[in-house]
């Protein structure tokens, strides 16, 4: 069993860097945390960095999350490979890129790229934003899946996750007690299906709305709040299409032996309590 | 100082009883208690009424229950003193509106205020027409042509006082709830809005959704107003009356001690989550 602790951080290759940095700061309001040559990182939490944007293929895109320690990943790497999932060992300088101290690379059954880490760094400074959007920190993410139930045996069997809650066959996974940190959408590609970011308060989710649509950034969900986490949300658009999503008051689930996942419909209702209707293709009704 | 108990009820004249009972049924979610050709009861809490309509077009009111018979005569007085053209409601009218009795004041600046004693109180459940979350009638928000002297009205001779303002325009309370009545200036004196209070943020947003998906005019929000800590959404109805959606909000617990504040004019002062108003007077 592989067990993921965190999700650790999100990178993405983009075309259009400058445009990408310009989002990820005015309008996602994130620290810019540093700029290399090829690459910029961005700091939304504690933690030296949680998004990085590379120059590259959009369709790269990676998401990572913490094992506990040296032993677990190579435990990990000796499970991934048996198996059957290619298993890339991080090279110091690929791990220095990440500011992680190790880590592996493989494919999900989806074609998913995921690395897992050991000691992904933290700042010592707090966060600062750079606009006043509340966040507290990168949450979790949505995957696209060309078979989530195929999927589902992977991510609750081979690694630790539990599922939470199913909005038809799309699972939400917990790792700790948040609610989920990874959720698993059909799809017809791989590829992040959403980036999630917490901010403060629902006031927050509501600010952000008037704020992003009054720069015309497309509002795609919401404002509204889902039926299984209980979180108020809001979802738009970024660079390369890519789906962003602020979120407030996700719900914990304390007592593992008490909580039964519950199935919710694959229509509007089932993702908006409220009566939001998704622009989303992976939300929308199958 | 004539205490004011409580709101207690809204009576609007409308041009088409039949739209205006429409509106309140379908959009409001209002429980109609009884109908004629002339009138249409409505209830939202435990006052039966608080919202009512009548066919009398000159009929906007708002009245506020005072506690007995000596204390509306002695408002009557103190009304009179100040000024005011004061009518006793006959028993015709007092039937009308469901009190035992009543006086209005004929305000030259503003809707007519009655003063009412002895309304009615229904002890069935308040059973709304859907689920809109509704609690109770919360605030009434005025239009008025002469905002100083009824200001006066509010806090010299009604026991109100000013919670807070926002350029010239002031957020009167007389209970714990930061603001019964808003008195907004305005060239023509009237009833501005009428709010129902629902449960909660939810309710909000379900009813901004459900106002959305049928065609009804918003006027304002969602939005957060940074004066009372309200949520609210705020849309047409007939008859160029407003009707809101209020939540949450601050309470002030001792109305001796709260400063009020002065809030800048304009319409960061009221929304904080940065909604367009399409409201002239909050422009």
């Amino acid at each position: 069993m592989i067990n993921l602790h965190s999700v650790s951080y999100v990178r993405l290759g983009t075309r259009d860097i400058e445009r990408s940095e310009m989002f990820a700061t005015k309008y996602l309001g994130l620290e810019l945390a540093e700029r290399t040559r090829r690459a910029t990182y961005f700091k939304s939490d504690h933690r030296e960095h949680t998004l990085c944007y590379f120059e590259g293929d959009p369709t790269d895109q990676t998401v990572a999350f913490e094992v506990g320690s040296a032993e677990d990943l190579a435990i990990a790497a000796t499970e991934l490979e048996r198996c059957g999932h290619d298993v890339h060992l991080g090279t110091t300088a690929e791990a220095e890129s990440r500011k992680v101290r190790d880590f592996i690379a493989f494919d999900d059954p989806s074609g998913n790229r995921i690395e897992l880490v050991v000691g992904p760094a933290h700042g010592g400074r707090r966060y600062h934003g750079t606009r006043d959007a509340g966040v507290t920190g990168f949450s979790h993410i949505g995957l696209c899946s060309t078979d989530p139930v195929r999927d589902e045996v992977f991510w609750t069997r081979i690694c630790n996750p539990r599922v939470s809650d199913r909005i038809g066959e799309a699972p939400l996974l917990r790792i700790n007690e948040v609610h989920h940190s990874i959720a698993i959408f059909a799809s017809n590609k791989p590829g992040i299906q959403h980036i999630n970011h917490q901010v403060e308060s629902s006031d927050d989710i509501m600010r952000s709305w008037r704020f992003l649509q009054e720069r015309q950034v497309p509002i795609v969900f919401g404002p509204g709040r889902h039926p299984s986490s209980s979180a108020k949300f809001l979802y738009f658009e970024g660079p390369d299409g890519m789906v962003f999503e602020f979120s407030s008051g996700v719900r914990l689930i304390a007592d593992e032996l008490l909580y039964r996942e519950r199935q919710l419909a694959a229509e509007a209702k089932g993702f908006c309590q409220w009566g939001a209707n998704p622009d989303i293709p992976e939300f929308r009704d199958k | 100082m004539i205490a004011i108990e409580r709101l207690r009820y809204v009576r609007l004249g409308t041009r088409d009883l039949a739209t205006s009972v429409n509106f309140a049924r379908q959009v409001l979610g209002l429980e109609l208690v009884s109908q004629t050709d002339r009138i249409a009861y409505f209830r939202s809490d435990h006052r039966d009424p608080s919202l009512t309509f009548t066919t009398d077009a000159q009929g906007h009111a708002l009245a506020l229950e005072l506690r007995d018979i000596e204390s509306l005569d002695a408002a009557s007085k103190v009304l009179i003193e100040a000024g005011y053209v004061v009518e006793r409601g006959t028993a015709e009218q007092c039937s009308e509106r469901k009190v035992k009795a009543f006086i209005a004041i004929n305000n030259q600046s503003g809707p007519q205020i009655e003063l009412v004693i002895r309304p009615l109180t229904s002890g069935w459940r308040y059973f709304p027409s859907r689920d809109a979350g509704v609690t109770e009638l919360a605030a009434v928000a005025l239009r008025s042509s002469r905002p100083e002297i009824d200001l006066r009205l509010w806090t010299k001779l009604f026991d109100g006082t000013i919670s807070d303002r926002v350029g010239d325009a002031a957020y009167i309370g007389f209970d714990e709830v930061h603001h019964r009545v808003a008195v907004h200036p305005a060239e023509q004196p009237g009833i501005l809005a009428v709010e129902f209070a629902v449960e909660s943020l939810d309710q909000l947003m379900q009813n901004w959704y459900f106002l959305g998906n049928s065609q009804v005019k918003i006027a304002h929000g969602p939005g957060r107003r940074p004066t009372s800590g309200q949520l609210f959404v705020t849309f047409h109805g007939p008859d160029d009356v407003l009707y809101s959606f209020v939540s949450e909000g601050s309470r002030i617990a001792d109305r001796h001690t709260h400063r009020s504040r002065q809030f800048v004019k304009g319409p960061l002062s009221f929304c904080c989550w940065g909604s367009e108003s399409q409201i002239v007077e909050f422009g």
